[in-house]
C-alpha cells in the first residue's frame, strides 16, 4: 500500500508520497509521514512497513552523521544508499526482511541523485522512480510527462499529478500529497 | 598490609614518572628498526624504507605494502608487527568498499589504525612495535600519515622512522620543496636515509600520484 515517487532534476531532487497507512480494508491513519530527511542534503521515501522503515532510517542516520564527523566530509548519496540497502539485505539474510522498499534521494558534491533500494540489498540508480501498490499508475504519469531537463518546482508538479493519478484508482493509496525537494548544493565559487 | 609498591598485584602499565613503560619499549623498539620516510607534496607523495642486507641467499622482505590500489603503507619496528597492521589496513580499506562501494579515504584509515594500536596500550598484552606511514589519494588529495605504537597518529608533509630517524628528518627538514619533482623527492628519500645509516643504503620506494594507483619501485644496490 502507498504510492511514492523520487524525481531527479537538473537543479536537485524531488520526493512525492501519499498520507495513507492502510491495516488490510481499514485506513489506519490519514496523516502518514511517508519522506524521512535524514538531514538537508538527502532524504527517504518509505513504502512498506513503516516501523521497519523508521528503523533502518534511525541507523543510517547515525551512521552517516559518525562518518562525516570520524572522516571530515559526508558519505555521498550513492554511498549512503549502498549502507541503507546492506542493512536491508541483513535482515533478509537472517530470515527476518525488513519490509521495506525505499527510494533514497539527495544531492551531493557529484550532484543529485535517485536511488530505490529494497529488502533485497539491490540498488539502482534511476532518473526518476516509483514504488508501493500505487507504482504502476504513477509510473504512467512519470513516463508521459518527465524529461531530463525539468526543474525542481516542475518535478514537484509532475510528483504530485502522478501520487495524485495512483490516488485516484488505487485503494491502498490516499489521503492527500507530501512533497519534498532537494536543491543541488551550490557549485563553490572557483578562485 | 599489602607491599609498598603502589602497583603491587597490578600489572605495571606506569612506571614511576608516569610513562606507559610497554608503549615506551615498544616505541624504542621502532626506533631500532631500518629507517623509513616519507615525503608529500602537492602533486604526489613518496614513501621509502631500508631494506636490511641479510645474507646472500636469504631474500629481503618486502617493505612498501599496496593497501588498496589508491593507497600504500610502510613500516619500521618488528616486521611480524608490521605485516599484522598492514593486514588490518588492507582489511578495513576492503570492508569500506562493502559498505558504502567506494574507496576508503586515507584519514579514516590512519584512525583506524590508531585505535587498533590504542588497544594494545590499555590491556595487560605487549603493544605492537611497530610505526606505519600510510599515504594515499582521496577526495582530500594527497595524503600522508604516521601512526605510532601509542596511537598517536600525525598528518604531514615529511615524517621519517626507525633507526637514526631524527637525522633523516633532519634532511628532509632542510631540503623540502612543496614544488619538487618525483625524481628529486626519490632523491631525498634516499639521501636522507643514507646520511641516517652513514652507508648507500637499498631503499624500496612507493609513489602515489593523483589519478593513478599506488606503485612500487624497487632499487637494486647502487
Amino acid at each position: 500500500m502507498t504510492t511514492i515517487v523520487g524525481i531527479k532534476t537538473k537543479d536537485g531532487v524531488v520526493l512525492g508520497s501519499d498520507k495513507r497507512a492502510s491495516k488490510g480494508f481499514f485506513i489506519g491513519s490519514k496523516i502518514v509521514q511517508k519522506i524521512a530527511k535524514i538531514d538537508d542534503t538527502l532524504a527517504v521515501a518509505i513504502a512498506g512497513q513503516l516501523s521497519d522503515a523508521e528503523y533502518i532510517i534511525k541507523v543510517a542516520k547515525a551512521e552517516r552523521r559518525l562518518m562525516e564527523l570520524r572522516r571530515g566530509f559526508p558519505l555521498t548519496i550513492r554511498e549512503s544508499t549502498r549502507l541503507i540497502a546492506n542493512i536491508a539485505y541483513s535482515g533478509l539474510r537472517n530470515y527476518q526482511p525488513y519490509y521495506v522498499e525505499l527510494l533514497v534521494a539527495g544531492v551531493d558534491r557529484e550532484g543529485s541523485h535517485v536511488y530505490a533500494a529494497d529488502m533485497s540489498g539491490a540498488i539502482t540508480e534511476e532518473d526518476f522512480a516509483s514504488s508501493g501498490s500505487g507504482s504502476p499508475i504513477a509510473y504512467g504519469v512519470l513516463e508521459s510527462l518527465y524529461n531530463k531537463d525539468i526543474t525542481n518546482s516542475q518535478a514537484s508538479e509532475i510528483a504530485s499529478r502522478a501520487v495524485s493519478a495512483a490516488m485516484e484508482r488505487d485503494p491502498g493509496s490516499g489521503n492527500g500529497i507530501n512533497i519534498l525537494a532537494i536543491q543541488n548544493l551550490q557549485k563553490e565559487a572557483v578562485a | 598490609m599489602s607491599d609498598s609498591s603502589q602497583n603491587s598485584g597490578r600489572f605495571p602499565f606506569y612506571g614511576p614518572q608516569g610513562r606507559l613503560v610497554l608503549v615506551d619499549s615498544a616505541l624504542e623498539a621502532v626506533s631500532r628498526g631500518s629507517t623509513t620516510i616519507g615525503i608529500k607534496t602537492p602533486n604526489f607523495a613518496m614513501i621509502a624504507s631500508q631494506i636490511k642486507p641479510t645474507h646472500p641467499l636469504i631474500e629481503p622482505s618486502e617493505k612498501i605494502f599496496p593497501i588498496d590500489f589508491h593507497i600504500g603503507a610502510t613500516g619500521s619496528g618488528y616486521i611480524g608487527d608490521i605485516l599484522q597492521l598492514i593486514d588490518t589496513l588492507r582489511l578495513e580499506s576492503q570492508k569500506h568498499r562493502l559498505t558504502y562501494e567506494t574507496p576508503i579515504d586515507v584519514d579514516s584509515l590512519a584512525k583506524h589504525l590508531s585505535s587498533f594500536l590504542h588497544n594494545y596500550t590499555t590491556y595487560a598484552v605487549r603493544p605492537q612495535a611497530a610505526s606505519v606511514i600510510i599515504t594515499g589519494e582521496d577526495q582530500t588529495g594527497i595524503q600522508l600519515y604516521q601512526v605510532d605504537p601509542s596511537g598517536t597518529f600525525f598528518r604531514g608533509s615529511g615524517f621519517a622512522i626507525g633507526q637514526a630517524s631524527d637525522i633523516a628528518l633532519d634532511v628532509i627538514t632542510k631540503e623540502y620543496n612543496k614544488d619538487m619533482k618525483i625524481e628529486q623527492a626519490v632523491e631525498l628519500g634516499r639521501k636522507a636515509i643514507e646520511k641516517a645509516l652513514g652507508e648507500k643504503p637499498i631503499v624500496e620506494t612507493g609513489i602515489i600520484e593523483p589519478g593513478q594507483t599506488f606503485r612500487r619501485i624497487r632499487t637494486e644496490n647502487t
